[in-house]
């Protein structure tokens, strides 16, 4: 009776040893880091003011400020050659009149912080004599801050934590389900090329192999995501980022739904991807598979506008209760706010029921295809072992 | 006395080609039965079906009396023909895992079993660093390691080298001596002729024989003889076939051909340094039934 649970701690076991897991665990979060942190420095570095030095001529006669002044076209074309300044722009006699502004520089594309240096030098002569803070409001007219009305008339400030925290949810979750499903498919598919099944076989029924293997693996899957977690928590809790989420707020009972819709959710895709594997005949025809459901699976992601504007259009609905969209739709209306206490319980009703339908269909694939090696079951095949 | 292994009118196809066809036969507790045919005659999905890992489109398998696979499969060893272990694990903690599966975990007798095939020294080295051969022998292990009541071997002999063929023998005549059924599946005919008191002998997914080897040969009655020489054989009037291994030979006489003077159409052509009329191997036996 319990077999299942010594081959989902074998599994476990076994897996978390092996260098892909180790590598995409710790090895993957550091590279992204690295790749962040490498695009932030040359950003920071290419866009630094210090790097301009910027010259102008003067047709209207009247601009002065702190760029270099050039009495005519030629002196300066010839000191941004020899790089002593790195741009010049001409003001025309019209330009009062017309606005036009000739920008030279030596590279062909020039950055928009180069723009607005000349903008702010622009702005400081034309409005010369009008007051200090004038002259600030003109160059940053507007700072805003959203406000809704509720029915009672109550202005609340727009908060957008849900919006975020649903992304977060979402992206997470594919991202888990992207890269276990790596790990269940190989599994399967490695002891079907190895033969152990075969052992297996002899002393399990299909039942406990498959069971084991989904739980096992899944734990796989979620030790991975929740070590990314800690790691994400550590980098988002400390410096520059954390600025950024000081707004977004989250509560308990969201978190809770959100781990329970995960975690169902994510046993869903596992089974499914079990009974993937036990067709296939090899990781890449498995992968191309699995990838239908992981497509499936992120569709909610594609059209998330419409699910957090229009949550009870049809379209919504049915993500909501479709097992394969439900956990990132749900999450996304709970969120928001928009949703009623019987869908919820209805669709994680629907979730749970899945996982095990899916799972005894699984089983049948597995028992009537798996040792056919290296032949893979018709569409018309299967339906004749589900029945 | 019930019987170990009942096996009723069993048939499977796969695809709409039979692969078995129609088969029954009984294994009693206690016995070493072989499981003999060519390649691809039907015996691995014999024993599949033994296992419930494939199940029979008609026909009905009782093992140990009973017909719910789930109640016996751990009073069942199994060694199959695909050999398979988990390459990165040791030889130990592969033991213990297919052991647990069991319910039967056993250190100690992991280590009694790892001694007697002279493995104990490499009991913590991953399975991938070991020989084939080694490999072959841990996998034996496995198969018996959880004290079972009935113990299928499907190709024991194949990829061992002497040494470990006599080692694998030993271990399974002493299984044998211990009460253990034993099924012994293999297209080497002659390598069980000693070892098994009866025999179930397929041909594309058919029984063609069944029954103890005594009386099955004796049916053949005495029509080979067995010759070790020196010099070069030629034809000889009342051989029928010849099969000639160096200075080994065994000659199958035509019907009431007289052995005297077969030895005397020999012997003037070469040295003969052994002549013996016996009755014809489990081979001969099979060529002759696929013959027919």
């Amino acid at each position: 009776m319990t077999k299942w649970i010594t081959i989902a701690k074998h599994e476990f076991a076994y897996n978390v040893r092996r260098k892909e897991f180790l590598f995409m665990t710790f090895g993957l979060p550091l590279f992204i880091f690295a790749l962040f942190g490498l695009m932030i420095f040359l950003s920071a570095s290419s866009i630094s003011p210090q790097d301009f030095t910027i010259g102008y001529v003067d047709k209207a006669g009247t601009f002065e400020g702190n760029f270099t002044r050039y009495a005519g076209e030629d002196i300066a074309k010839n000191d941004l050659l020899e790089g002593k300044i790195t741009h010049f722009f001409v003001i025309p006699a019209d330009y009062r009149s017309t606005g036009n502004i000739e920008i030279f520089s030596k590279k062909s594309r020039t950055q928009g912080s180069i723009e607005g240096e000349i903008k702010a030098f622009l702005l400081d002569n034309l409005m010369k004599g009008d007051n200090k803070e004038l002259v600030e409001r003109v160059k940053n007219p507007i700072k805003s801050e959203y406000f809704t009305l509720n029915e009672n008339g109550e202005s609340g400030k727009d908060d957008i934590s849900g919006i975020i925290i649903s992304l977060a949810f979402a992206a997470f979750f594919m991202l888990s389900i992207f890269t276990s499903s790596n790990f269940l498919l190989q599994s399967v598919i490695e002891e079907k090329e190895n033969r152990v099944m075969e052992i297996l076989l002899s002393s399990v029924s299909h039942r406990d192999l498959l069971t084991g293997k989904i739980f096992g693996l899944g734990a796989v899957g979620l030790t991975q995501v929740f070590i990314w977690q800690v790691m994400g928590i550590a980098v988002l809790s400390s410096g520059p980022v954390a600025l950024l989420l000081k707004g977004v707020s989250i509560s308990i009972p969201l978190l809770i739904f959100a781990s329970g819709y995960f975690i169902l959710g994510y046993l869903v895709f596992a089974c499914i991807l079990a009974g993937v594997g036990a067709i296939a005949t090899t990781s890449r025809e498995g992968q191309q598979i699995a990838g239908i459901f992981t497509m499936i699976g992120a569709a909610p992601l594609m059209i998330s506008q419409l699910i957090l504007s229009k949550p009870d259009s049809a379209i919504s609905m049915i993500f909501s209760y479709f097992p394969l969209t439900s956990p990132i739709t749900m999450i996304m209306r709970i969120s928001t706010g928009n949703v009623q206490y019987y869908e919820v319980v209805l669709s994680l009703i629907i979730l749970t029921v899945s996982i095990l339908v899916i799972i005894e269909l699984s089983v049948k694939i597995f028992r009537a295809s798996l040792l056919m090696y290296g032949k893979k079951p018709t569409i018309s095949e299967l339906i004749k072992y589900v029945r | 006395m019930e019987k170990t292994v009942e096996v009723t009118n069993v048939s499977k196809s796969f695809n709409g080609q039979t692969v078995v066809k129609d088969i029954s036969f009984e294994i009693a507790p206690g016995e070493i039965f072989g499981l003999i045919g060519p390649n691809g005659a039907g015996k691995t999905t014999i024993i599949r079906m033994l296992l419930d890992i494939i199940r029979p489109d008609s026909g009905e398998i009782k093992i140990l009396g009973s017909a719910q696979p789930e109640e016996t499969k751990d009073l069942i060893g199994y060694l199959p023909e695909e050999r398979g272990l988990y390459r990165r694990l040791t030889v130990m903690d592969s033991l213990l895992y297919l052991g647990a599966l069991k319910n039967y975990q056993s250190k100690k007798r992991a280590l009694e079993l790892l001694e007697q095939m002279e493995m104990l020294q490499h009991k913590d080295k991953k399975l991938s660093e070991l020989s084939k051969g080694m490999q072959q022998k841990i996998q034996l292990i496995a198969a018996i390691c959880h004290d079972p009541e009935l113990i299928i071997l499907d190709e024991p002999f194949s990829g061992l080298d002497p040494v470990n063929m006599k080692l694998v023998k030993e271990m399974i005549v002493e299984l044998g001596k211990e009460g253990k059924t034993i099924l012994i599946s293999t297209h080497m005919m002659d390598q069980v002729e000693r070892m098994c008191s009866r025999i179930f002998m397929m041909h594309r997914g058919s029984g063609v024989l069944y029954g103890s080897v005594g009386e099955i040969k004796s049916k053949f009655g005495k029509n080979t003889v067995f010759l070790d020489f020196e010099g070069e054989l030629k034809n000889i009037h009342g051989v029928k076939r010849s099969n000639i291994s160096g200075n080994y030979a065994e000659l199958i006489l035509v019907d009431g051909a007289d052995t005297q003077d077969v030895l005397k159409a020999i012997a003037r052509d070469v040295r003969v340094s052994r002549f013996e009329v016996s009755s014809p191997s489990l081979n001969e036996i099979f060529i002759k039934v696929v013959e027919e």
